[in-house]
C-alpha cells in the first residue's frame, strides 16, 4: 500500500482527529482489591494496567536499600495479545526493560520516595491492547494506581507523545502515526509546575522545530491531566459514598 | 466527537492477514467548502462558488478511473469525497493522489475535498458482506444526501457514477440528488464541451480493452514493493533514474544511480541495460531498481554513430570497454507524462488492425516505446500529432497501453509542431484568463493609472533627485532595469543605483496572476514567438520603467568614495522613479565616444539647456564606465570566466520589421550595465541570505567535475594549447591563450566545450545546501541569486519579495508574513530550475524545426544556400561532428555508411564513397581506399552539403554530406556573421507559413475557426527583437542549452534590460 497521510490538507490525521486533538482517555481507579493501588486506562485502543505494591521492606538483596529513600521498581510487560500478530515473548526483552528503566527514571523524579527510607515501591505496568503511545499510557496508569495507592507524588505524572508530520506538531500519536516514520517525542510533564520528569526522543528533528514540538506534548500533557484529575476525584467520591454508608 | 472503530484486514511484513483494528473520530462540524453554506461551517481555505446550478460529487470508481475529465477546468462545482479520494489513492497510487491533490489545491479549479468519513451523520461504516465497492459508492451517496441537505437543498446536487446497479437503487431515493452515469451527465450538463465527451470515451475504451487483455507472458513480473525497498536497503539492487539513449532507444537504456545510499563502491559509473526484455517495461525516466548481472554478460556500450534506427549492427568493434550491466527488477516510481504520439498512416492501419480496434502509436520521443491505444477514429486521425497518456504496462503485452486525450494538429504543419514541442517539454501556457486579467490595474486612454497616494509616501521619492536612465537594446518595450549614478553633497561619495521595475507590488503572492507566473515561472521565448509569464499589461507598460513617466521600482544605491571606489554604504528599498533617458547600447557608446549624436529626449529642447544636459549625461554614463571597469577588475582577479558568443545586432525598419542583421561589435556600455546588474544581484544575494540564512533563494554554479574537461583538453593539445583546468581562473586565462591566428573558430570552438563540460548554474534554498555550495563558478561570486528581471523570471520575484521581508524585518522587528519555509522554496527552486530547462529546450527544438522547415523544400543539389562551410570539433568511430559557422548548426557527418563504404578524397578534394576502411586515432581520423589515404583532423574546415531527412514521427532531421575536404569558399566570401542565416530561415519559414495558411484560408472559407486557434495557441504573433536576440544568443557558439555562464547572464541582462 502506498504510503500512509498522516495529515491531510484539510487538516484531519488518519483517524479523523485534528491536530492537536487527543484520543478519548477512559480510567479508573482500584481496579483489584489484593493490592495496595491499581488503574486500567484507555488512551485510544491503547489499554494499560497498573499495579502498585508498598511501600514495603526491600525484598530480595538487602544491598539494593538506600538509607535516604525509598527504592522504586518498575516492571513493564506487554500481553501476548497485545498486537496485531500474537507476541512471542511478553517481558524481559530489551524493549522491555528499556521501557522499565524509564518508568523508574519518571516516578524516581515524581515521588517523594525520602518520605520512605529503606523501603521499597513497586509498580507493574502491563499492556494490554497496544495501539501507540504505550510508554505514555503506562506512566499514566502508574499514576492513578500510585493516587489509589496513598503514595505522596509532587505531582501527577501525565506523559503524552507528539509526533511532527508536514512542519505540523502532531499529539498523541496512534500505531499507525508512531510507524509512519516522523519524529516522536515522549514526554512526561509535572503540570503544575512544568518540571519535565522524562523526555524522550529517537528520530532526528531540526533545531528550530523542537520548541513546537514540545509546545505540542506539553499542551497534551496538561490536557491529559485535567482528565486524570477529574478521574480522581470521581472515584474519591464513590469512594467517600460508599466509607459513609 | 465521537470515537468509533474501524476494522481493516491488511497484510503483514511477512505475508499473512491481520485483523487490524483502528479507532475513528466523527464529529459534527466538519466544513462544507461551500460558499453558499449557512451552517456556519468554518473554512479557511478554497470555496465552492456559489453561482453554478448544481453540485456535482464523483463516486470512487470515476475519481479512479476518469480524473482527468474531471481535470476540465469549465467543470465547476465539483465535490470531492473522502470516500472517494482514498479509493483511489488505494486503487493507483501516490502519483494519481498527488495529482488529485494538485487539483484540490489549484485555486483555478472550482471543486473541494469534503471529508464525509469524519461527519457524523454521512458516515457510514461498511456491512458485514458488503463488498468494497457497494460500500464506497453507499459513502459517496450519503455524502451527496448530506451535503444537499446541509445546504437546505439551495443546489441539487448530481452523483456521478459508473456503477449501474447504483443508479438503480439510488436514481429514485431522495429528490434533489440525482445519481446519473458520467456519459450521460456530460452529455446532458456541457453539451458544449466536446473535448470531455471525447475523453470520456477514450478512456472508456482503453478501461474496456484492458479488461478484455490476453494472459501470455511478454516480461517478467515486477517485483513487489516491499521486496524492492529491502533489496535497495541490503544494496542487493541498485536504485536510479532510467535513461534511454536517444540513438539507440531499442537497445540501449542507462541507469543513474540517486544519491550516495549504494555500498557498490566499485560501480562508478552508469549501468547499463541492454535490451527490451531487461528494461522490462520501465520508461524513461522511470525511478527503477535494478539488479546486476555476473560479469560475464557485462557489456560495453556502442560508440558509433548511427543512421537514425534502421541500423542494428552493433558490431563488436565498435564497443567500448565492457561496464556494469543490470536488468529491472521493479519499478520505483513511474515517471509518466503527456507523450505526443503520430498515428500511422492508412496501409499500416490495415496491417494492424485485425487485432482489434488498437493500433500501435509512434511517440514524437525516441525514447519512448510505442502506445498502444484503443480507438475508432484512427482513420480520421493518420498523420495527426495527438496527445496521449499512457495507463498501464502489463507483463503480459508488449507495448504499454495508453489512450487519446487531445488533437494538435497534422504532422509537418507549423502550429502541430510547435504545440508538439511544448507539449513534450511540459510547457502548458494557455492564454490568461478573464478572472486573471480583472486582476490586473487599467491603464488605458480613458482611464490612465495612476499611483496610489499610500504608496508614494511611503517610498523614497527618486523623481526629482536623481538623474534615472536605461541601457537597453533598441525597440525594447520590457524595460525592468534603470540606473542611476551622482556625486553626493559634499563631493567625497559616488552614488551608484540600480533600480529594478516593482513587478511584486502587482503581483500580490498567492493572486491568481502569482499562481500562473510561478507555475510558468519563466517566459518562454520560442523561434517565432514568445509566451509571457506576465500579462501584457503588466510586462510592457505599468511594471516597464519607460523613460518619462512615473514607475515604481526597487532599488539597491551603493555609496562609492569617489576616488578608490571602495563601498562604504548599502541601500535597499521601494522607490519612485522617473527615468529620464530610454537609451539604446550604440547610443550610449556614441556618447561615450565623444561624437555628436542626437538624444531623442533633448531634441525640442533649446540649445544652451541640451548643451548642459547632455554634459550632465555625458558624466553620467562615463562614471558609471569607470565603476564598472573597477568591478570587472574585481572579479577578473578571482577568476570569472568569459564565454564569449557571438553577438548579433537586428536593425529595424519603419515597421519593425528586420531589415538586417549586422554584426555587433563588443560595445563597452554592454559590459557596463551587465557588470552593475551583476553587482546588485550579489548584494541582493548578500542580504537576503544574511536575513534568512536557511530560507533564501539564491543561484550557484557548482564547479565542473574534472574528468569533463578531457575532451577539451585533448582537442585544444591537438592544436599545441595547454588548457589548464584546475581553477576558474586558470581556465580563463588558458582559454584567453588558446588562440589561433589564422583561425578565430577553434577559440571559440574550446570555449564551447569549455562550456559544454560545466553543469548549469541552479536556484537553490539557502537551507538546503551547505554554505561552501554557494558559490558562483562562472562569475566567480560567493553568492548569487536573480533579482534584475522580474518581469519575465519567477524566481527574481521571489527575490523581491525577499528582499522586501528582510527590510520590513529590519524596521519594525517582526513579519508580517510568513515566509516560505526551506522545504518550500527548495521544492519551488526545483520547479523554475525543471521549467528553465524545458524553456531551453523548447528554444533550440523550436530553432531545429525552423532550420529543418527551410531547408526542407531547397533541393540540396541546386541551391548554393544548401551547401556550407564546415569545422571539425569531434571525432566519433565512424564519423565527425561539425560546427556549421554560417547557420550555427552542429552535426554529424558520416565516413562510412551501410554498405560499408567510405568517403575517399580525390585530388581535386571532391569527395566519393568508395569500399575501404576507417581509422580512429584520439585527434584524427583516416579513411583508406583504393584511391589513397585521406586524414581529417581536428579543427579542419571541410564544406558539407546540408539536406533534410523527413520523418514523419519524429522531428525532422538535418543530414550533413561531405562534400569536399577544402573550405567552402563561397561561405568565406560572405563573411556573414553567425546567426545570419538563422534569422532570415525563422522569416522564411515563418512567411511561407503564414502564406500557406492565407491560401487555406482563402480556399476552405474557414477563417473564423483558423483565427479562433490561432488566438488559442499564440499570444504574440510577429517575430519581435527580444525574441530574435535571444534566439541570436541560443544560436551563438555558446550553447546556451548545456550551461549558464557569466557571459550568458550578463547577456541576458543587457538583452533583456
Amino acid at each position: 500500500m502506498a504510503g500512509l497521510e498522516l495529515l491531510s490538507d484539510q487538516g484531519y490525521r488518519l483517524d479523523g482527529r485534528r491536530a492537536a486533538e487527543l484520543r478519548k482517555v477512559q480510567a479508573r481507579m482500584g481496579v483489584f482489591a489484593q493490592a495496595d493501588g491499581s488503574a486500567y486506562i484507555e488512551q485510544g485502543n491503547t489499554r494499560a494496567l497498573a499495579v502498585v505494591y508498598g511501600p514495603h521492606e526491600v525484598r530480595g538483596s538487602r544491598s539494593k536499600t538506600l538509607h535516604d529513600r525509598a527504592v522504586i521498581n518498575c516492571q513493564y510487560s506487554m500481553a501476548t495479545f497485545s498486537t496485531a500478530e500474537r507476541k512471542r515473548r511478553p517481558h524481559g526483552d530489551r524493549k522491555s526493560s528499556e521501557m522499565s528503566l524509564h518508568l523508574k527514571q519518571t516516578f524516581e523524579a515524581a515521588v517523594l520516595t525520602q518520605l520512605y527510607p529503606r523501603s521499597q515501591i513497586d509498580i507493574y505496568v502491563k499492556i494490554l491492547q497496544s495501539d501507540g503511545g504505550n510508554y505514555s499510557a503506562c506512566v499514566n496508569a502508574a499514576t492513578l494506581a500510585l493516587v489509589d495507592a496513598g503514595i505522596p507524588m509532587r505531582d501527577y505524572v501525565c506523559a503524552c507523545t507528539a509526533g511532527f508530520v508536514e512542519d505540523t506538531p502532531l499529539a498523541d500519536l496512534c500505531h499507525a502515526e508512531e510507524s509512519g516514520g516522523g519524529t516522536t517525542l515522549a514526554l512526561a510533564l509535572l503540570p503544575r509546575s512544568e518540571n519535565i520528569a522524562l523526555v524522550q526522543m529517537d528520530a532526528r528533528l531540526h533545531q528550530d522545530h523542537l520548541d513546537a514540538l514540545m509546545e505540542a506534548a506539553m499542551m497534551a500533557c496538561k490536557g491529559l491531566s485535567k482528565v486524570l484529575d477529574s478521574v480522581v476525584r470521581q472515584h474519591l467520591q464513590e469512594v467517600s459514598v460508599l466509607t459513609r454508608e | 466527537m465521537i470515537k468509533t472503530e474501524k476494522v481493516l484486514h491488511l497484510k503483514s511484513s511477512r505475508g499473512g492477514k491481520v485483523r487490524v483494528v483502528r479507532e475513528h473520530y466523527v464529529r459534527e462540524q466538519v466544513e462544507c467548502g461551500s460558499w453558499l453554506c449557512e451552517a456556519g461551517c468554518v473554512s479557511d481555505g478554497k470555496l465552492l462558488s456559489g453561482d453554478v446550478t448544481h453540485y456535482v460529487v464523483p463516486d470512487a470508481g470515476v475519481v479512479r478511473d476518469f480524473l482527468e475529465v474531471l481535470e476540465f477546468r469549465e467543470l465547476q462545482g465539483i465535490v470531492f469525497t473522502q470516500t472517494a479520494c482514498q479509493a483511489a489513492h488505494h486503487a493507483r497510487g501516490r502519483r494519481h493522489y498527488n495529482r488529485l491533490r494538485a487539483l484540490l489545491k489549484d485555486p483555478r479549479h472550482d471543486c473541494i475535498l469534503f471529508a464525509n468519513e469524519f461527519q457524523q451523520y454521512s458516515y457510514c461504516p461498511r456491512e458485514k458482506g458488503e463488498t468494497q465497492e457497494k460500500w464506497h459508492t453507499r459513502c459517496v451517496y450519503h455524502a451527496a444526501v448530506w451535503y444537499y441537505n446541509h445546504l437546505a437543498g439551495l443546489r441539487p446536487v448530481v452523483m456521478i457514477t459508473e456503477d449501474e446497479d447504483a443508479i438503480k437503487e439510488y436514481g429514485s431515493q431522495n429528490s434533489g440528488v440525482y445519481v446519473i452515469s458520467t456519459q450521460e451527465y456530460l452529455e446532458s450538463f456541457w453539451p458544449d464541451l466536446q473535448a470531455a465527451r471525447e475523453l470520456y470515451a477514450s478512456i472508456a475504451q482503453a478501461l474496456q480493452e484492458r479488461e478484455s487483455e490476453g494472459a501470455e507472458k511478454e516480461y517478467t513480473e515486477h517485483l513487489p514493493a516491499e521486496v524492492l525497498e529491502a533489496g535497495i536497503k541490503s544494496g542487493r539492487y541498485i536504485q536510479g533514474t532510467l535513461s534511454v539513449n536517444k540513438h539507440r532507444a531499442q537497445h540501449e537504456a542507462f541507469v543513474r544511480f540517486e544519491g550516495s545510499s549504494n555500498k557498490n563502491t566499485e560501480l562508478n559509473s552508469d549501468i547499463l541495460i541492454s535490451g527490451g526484455k531487461h528494461r522490462n517495461r520501465a520508461i524513461h525516466g522511470d525511478v527503477v531498481a535494478v539488479e546486476l548481472l555476473p560479469h560475464s554478460e557485462w557489456k560495453g556500450r556502442t560508440t558509433a554513430l548511427t543512421e537514425g534506427q534502421g541500423e542494428e549492427r552493433a558490431g563488436e568493434d565498435t564497443q567500448s570497454q565492457p561496464m556494469p550491466t543490470g536488468r529491472v527488477v521493479g519499478i520505483v516510481q513511474r515517471n509518466w507524462r503527456d507523450y505526443v504520439v503520430t498515428f500511422p498512416p492508412r496501409e499500416e492501419l490495415k496491417s494492424q488492425s485485425r487485432n482489434s480496434q488498437k493500433i500501435l502509436v509512434i511517440p514524437w520521443d525516441y525514447r519512448i516505446p510505442k502506445i498502444r491505444i484503443s480507438t475508432q477514429q484512427a482513420e480520421a486521425l493518420q498523420d495527426h500529432r495527438v496527445i496521449v497518456r499512457v495507463d498501464s504496462w502489463d507483463s503480459t503485452s508488449l507495448y504499454p497501453n495508453g489512450h487519446t486525450v487531445r488533437v494538435l494538429g497534422k504532422a509537418g504543419e507549423l502550429e502541430a509542431e510547435i504545440q508538439t514541442i511544448l507539449v513534450e517539454n511540459c510547457i502548458h501556457v494557455p492564454p490568461f484568463s478573464e478572472a486573471q486579467l480583472r486582476e490586473m490595474p487599467v491603464n488605458s486612454k480613458e482611464q490612465p493609472w495612476q499611483m496610489g497616494p499610500a504608496e508614494v509616501s511611503s517610498r523614497r521619492d527618486l523623481r526629482d533627485t536623481h538623474l534615472v536612465f536605461s541601457i537597453d537594446p533598441l525597440g525594447c518595450e520590457d524595460v525592468d532595469d534603470t540606473l542611476s549614478v551622482c556625486t553626493l553633497p559634499g563631493g567625497k561619495r559616488l552614488e551608484l543605483g540600480v533600480h529594478i521595475a516593482d513587478v511584486t507590488h502587482f503581483v500580490k503572492e498567492g493572486s491568481l496572476t502569482d499562481l500562473e507566473a510561478r507555475s510558468r515561472a519563466t517566459t518562454y521565448y520560442l523561434a517565432d514567438r514568445r509566451y509571457d509569464m506576465l500579462p501584457a499589461v503588466l510586462s510592457a507598460d505599468l511594471c516597464s520603467l519607460l523613460g518619462g513617466v512615473d514607475r515604481y521600482a526597487m532599488s539597491v544605491l551603493w555609496e562609492l568614495d569617489v576616488e578608490t571606489l571602495a563601498l562604504c554604504n548599502v541601500w535597499y528599498g521601494r522607490t519612485l522613479i522617473r527615468s529620464s533617458y530610454q537609451l539604446h547600447y550604440e547610443l550610449a557608446q556614441s556618447l561615450l565616444n565623444g561624437e555628436e549624436v542626437e538624444v531623442p529626449e533633448l531634441s525640442q529642447l533649446k540649445s544652451s539647456d541640451k548643451s548642459q544636459k547632455l554634459a550632465e549625461l555625458l558624466q553620467a554614463l562615463e562614471t558609471l564606465t569607470r565603476v564598472a571597469r573597477l568591478l570587472r577588475a574585481q572579479r577578473d582577479k578571482v577568476g570569472a570566466l568569459e564565454l564569449e558568443g557571438v553577438e548579433v545586432r537586428a536593425q529595424l525598419d519603419k515597421d519593425k520589421n528586420i531589415a538586417a542583421l549586422v554584426p555587433k561589435q563588443p560595445l563597452e556600455v554592454h559590459e557596463t550595465v551587465a557588470e552593475c546588474m551583476i553587482y546588485a544581484n550579489h548584494w541582493v544575494a548578500r542580504k537576503i541570505q544574511e536575513s534568512f540564512p536557511h530560507q533564501a533563494l539564491l543561484r550557484h554554479h557548482p564547479p565542473p567535475r574534472q574528468e569533463f574537461f578531457n575532451q577539451l583538453i585533448d582537442s585544444a593539445k591537438s592544436r599545441g594549447f595547454m588548457i589548464d583546468t584546475r581553477s576558474n581562473k586558470a581556465l580563463a586565462e588558458s582559454l584567453d591563450w588558446a588562440v589561433d591566428p589564422q583561425d578565430a573558430l577553434v577559440n571559440k570552438l574550446l570555449r564551447m566545450m569549455a562550456t559544454q563540460a560545466m553543469s548549469n548554474a541552479l536556484y537553490f534554498s539557502t537551507g538546503a545546501c551547505p554554505e561552501e555550495q554557494y558559490y558562483h563558478y562562472g562569475l566567480a561570486l560567493d553568492r548569487y541569486t536573480h533579482f534584475t528581471s522580474p518581469i519575465r523570471r519567477y524566481a527574481d520575484i521571489i527575490v523581491h519579495r525577499l528582499l522586501m521581508a528582510a527590510i520590513q524585518s529590519e524596521k519594525d522587528e517582526y513579519l508580517h508574513k510568513t515566509l516560505a519555509s526551506n522545504k518550500e522554496l527548495d521544492e519551488l527552486a526545483q520547479h523554475i530550475n525543471n521549467k528553465n530547462r524545458a524553456a531551453q529546450h523548447a528554444q533550440k527544438q523550436s530553432t531545429e524545426l525552423f532550420q529543418c522547415l527551410y531547408f526542407r523544400d531547397k533541393d540540396p543539389l541546386m541551391d548554393e544556400r544548401c551547401v556550407a562551410d564546415a569545422i571539425i570539433y569531434a571525432i566519433r568511430a565512424n564519423g565527425m561532428l561539425v560546427f556549421l559557422p554560417r547557420y550555427g548548426m552542429k552535426g554529424a557527418v558520416y565516413l562510412k555508411n551501410r554498405d560499408s563504404q567510405v568517403i575517399s578524397v580525390g585530388d581535386d578534394g571532391k569527395c566519393k564513397w568508395q569500399v575501404g576502411t576507417l581509422q580512429r586515432y584520439p585527434d584524427r581520423i583516416s579513411t583508406f581506399t583504393a584511391i589513397g589515404t585521406h586524414t581529417f583532423h581536428l579543427f579542419d574546415h571541410v564544406t558539407v552539403r546540408i539536406s533534410v531527412e523527413p520523418s514523419r514521427c519524429h522531428a525532422d532531421s538535418m543530414h550533413l554530406e561531405l562534400i569536399s575536404n577544402k573550405p567552402h569558399r563561397a561561405a568565406r566570401a560572405e563573411s556573414h556573421p553567425a546567426g545570419h542565416g538563422q534569422s532570415e530561415l525563422v522569416q522564411e519559414v515563418v512567411r511561407r507559413e503564414e502564406k500557406a495558411s492565407l491560401q487555406a484560408e482563402e480556399q476552405k472559407a474557414r477563417r473564423p475557426k483558423l483565427s479562433r486557434e490561432e488566438r488559442e495557441f499564440r499570444q504574440s504573433k510577429t517575430p519581435n527583437l527580444y525574441s530574435l536576440l535571444q534566439e541570436i544568443s541560443e544560436l551563438a557558439l555558446l550553447d546556451l542549452s548545456v550551461c549558464h555562464l557569466p557571459n550568458t547572464e550578463a547577456q541576458t541582462c543587457s538583452t533583456s534590460a
